[in-house]
Parts: C-alpha cells; sequence; structure tokens
C-alpha cells in the first residue's frame, strides 16, 4: 500500500508516520510526503497512491481544495484529513467533498488507526 | 463577539498530554518567563465572526524538548528550523482547538514563530480575555486568547 501524509509542517508528518508504522496493518506500506496541497497533487498523479492523509489548513493549496482537485470517486484514492480545526461545518464539507474520515489534532495512534480501520 | 469562551487549561492539558507526554500543571495567572530568558512564541490570527489571536510561549528549554519528542530525536539534535516548526504546529493545534470551541465561522491563520528575550507580543487592536499559565515539567508555559472588539 502507498500512504501519501501531506502537512506544511515537517513535525506532524513525522508523527503522522510514527503512528502509521506502529499500526501492524500498515507497517509495510510505502510512506511519501507532500507539504502543501499543491505538492501533493503532483504526487497523486505520479504515484498514484492509495490513501491520502492531509491536514487542512496549508499554503499554497488546503485540503479541502486538494481533494476537490483529485476529482470523483472514480479514481481518486482513500482520502482523510488530520487537522487541528473541527468544527461541524469543516465535517461537513469533508463528507460533501467525499473525505473518508476527519481526525483532530491531538490525535493518538489508536484513535487514527480507528479511523483508518473504517476508511481502508 | 463569540459567547462562547474556550477553556485554554483544558486545550493546553490535552494536547501537552497527547503530543509530547508532558503534563501541565496550572501555574499563579501571573506567572511568566524570567527576564532575559530566551522565549519562543508561537502565533496564529483568527478572522471572521471572532477576531483575535491566540499564543503559545515557552522557554527555549522546554521548546527544545516538545520539539525533540516530536521528531523523536535527541535535545542536542534539535535545528532551530525543526524547533519552529514545532512551535509553529503547537499554536496551530491550539488555535484550532479554540476555533472549534468559538461559535459562528471563523478562519485560522497559518501559524508564525518568534524567538527572543524580553519582547512582548501585541495583536493590534485586540486584548487579552483569557491568559493561562502553566507549570511544564519545571518550565514555564504561558497560553494567550486575545480579541479584538467590532468597531
Amino acid at each position: 500500500m502507498k500512504i501519501l501524509v501531506v502537512d506544511d509542517s515537517k513535525a506532524m508528518r513525522a508523527i503522522v508516520k510514527r503512528s502509521l508504522a506502529s499500526l501492524e496493518r500498515f507497517s509495510g506500506a510505502e510512506i511519501l510526503e507532500a507539504a502543501d496541497g499543491r505538492q501533493a497533487l503532483e504526487t497523486c498523479e505520479q504515484e498514484a497512491p492509495d490513501l491520502v492523509i492531509s491536514d487542512w489548513n496549508m499554503p499554497e493549496m488546503s485540503g479541502i481544495e486538494l481533494l476537490q482537485a483529485l476529482g470523483g470517486e472514480g479514481g481518486r484514492p482513500t482520502f482523510g484529513f488530520v487537522t487541528s480545526e473541527s468544527t461541524p461545518e469543516m465535517h461537513e464539507r469533508a463528507r460533501a467533498s467525499g473525505a473518508a474520515f476527519l481526525v483532530s489534532k491531538p490525535f493518538t495512534p489508536e484513535s487514527l488507526g480507528g479511523a483508518l480501520d473504517g476508511a481502508v | 463577539m463569540q459567547t462562547t469562551v474556550p477553556d485554554l487549561s483544558t486545550i493546553t492539558n490535552e494536547i501537552w498530554t497527547a503530543m509530547f507526554g508532558i503534563g501541565v500543571e496550572p501555574a499563579d495567572d501571573g506567572a511568566d518567563h524570567a527576564r532575559g530568558e530566551r522565549v519562543v512564541t508561537g502565533v496564529v490570527q483568527l478572522t471572521g465572526d471572532a477576531e483575535g489571536a491566540v499564543t503559545v510561549q515557552c522557554s527555549d528549554r522546554l521548546a527544545r524538548r516538545a520539539t525533540a519528542t516530536m521528531f523523536a530525536v535527541d535535545v542536542t539534535e534539535v535545528s532551530d528550523e525543526d524547533l519552529s516548526d514545532c512551535i509553529g504546529e503547537l499554536a496551530n493545534m491550539t488555535g484550532g482547538n479554540v476555533k472549534s470551541a468559538l461559535d459562528g465561522h471563523n478562519e485560522l491563520s497559518l501559524p508564525s514563530v518568534t524567538v527572543g528575550r524580553d519582547y512582548e507580543v501585541t495583536v493590534r487592536g485586540s486584548r487579552v480575555v483569557q491568559r493561562r499559565a502553566f507549570d511544564a515539567a519545571g518550565d514555564t508555559l504561558v497560553v494567550t486568547l486575545l480579541t479584538r472588539d467590532r468597531a
């Protein structure tokens, strides 16, 4: 499995990667990184990841803009948010745009794993 | 302005415990960093129905410990760039949780980080509505919510 982790914070990308590595079912996954939505979009085109785990608020292109740019359900990877902001409005926008989950920061490997269990 | 006032103590404790494994204990509200101490400040601005900012200020020593934990490296290996990234993300997380607790539609800026000694952080036209000081394993941590009243 190929997983793309998108966050403008290098520290947060490291934490998401460590959390994934601690989850047995993702231990053999190839983890890719992008620092904003635009980089992530290019990586998606080149690498075709199976799963994208993205921050919401980023420079250049936000997470929701990335999700919308990836297009409809057909060829789009499974997509979920890990974000510090978690309003009902954001949950609704994420769901309406096709996100499989939204995990709020701070999170634990267990809470991320729980969200992923229902998505992939 | 919002009618809900987020609880900075609960938000801060949850973040520091989950992300760093460092429990934070409330300190006297007047507690602050010592004069001459190197302090790292992360700031995010709120715009929308609520206007203001959230600041997270910690000693350089505490910031380096937190950064080392985030990157899973020894504290001696922490670079200034990584320290700025970590405290910026910390401000983003704190501001994001504050935003989630506010009424209405609001937007959060990207974080900015300042490092130095004996400086004051002000956000033009705003006032402090909540300031919480904590003891984080022997170091001082100060989290502040400022809001700007509408004309």
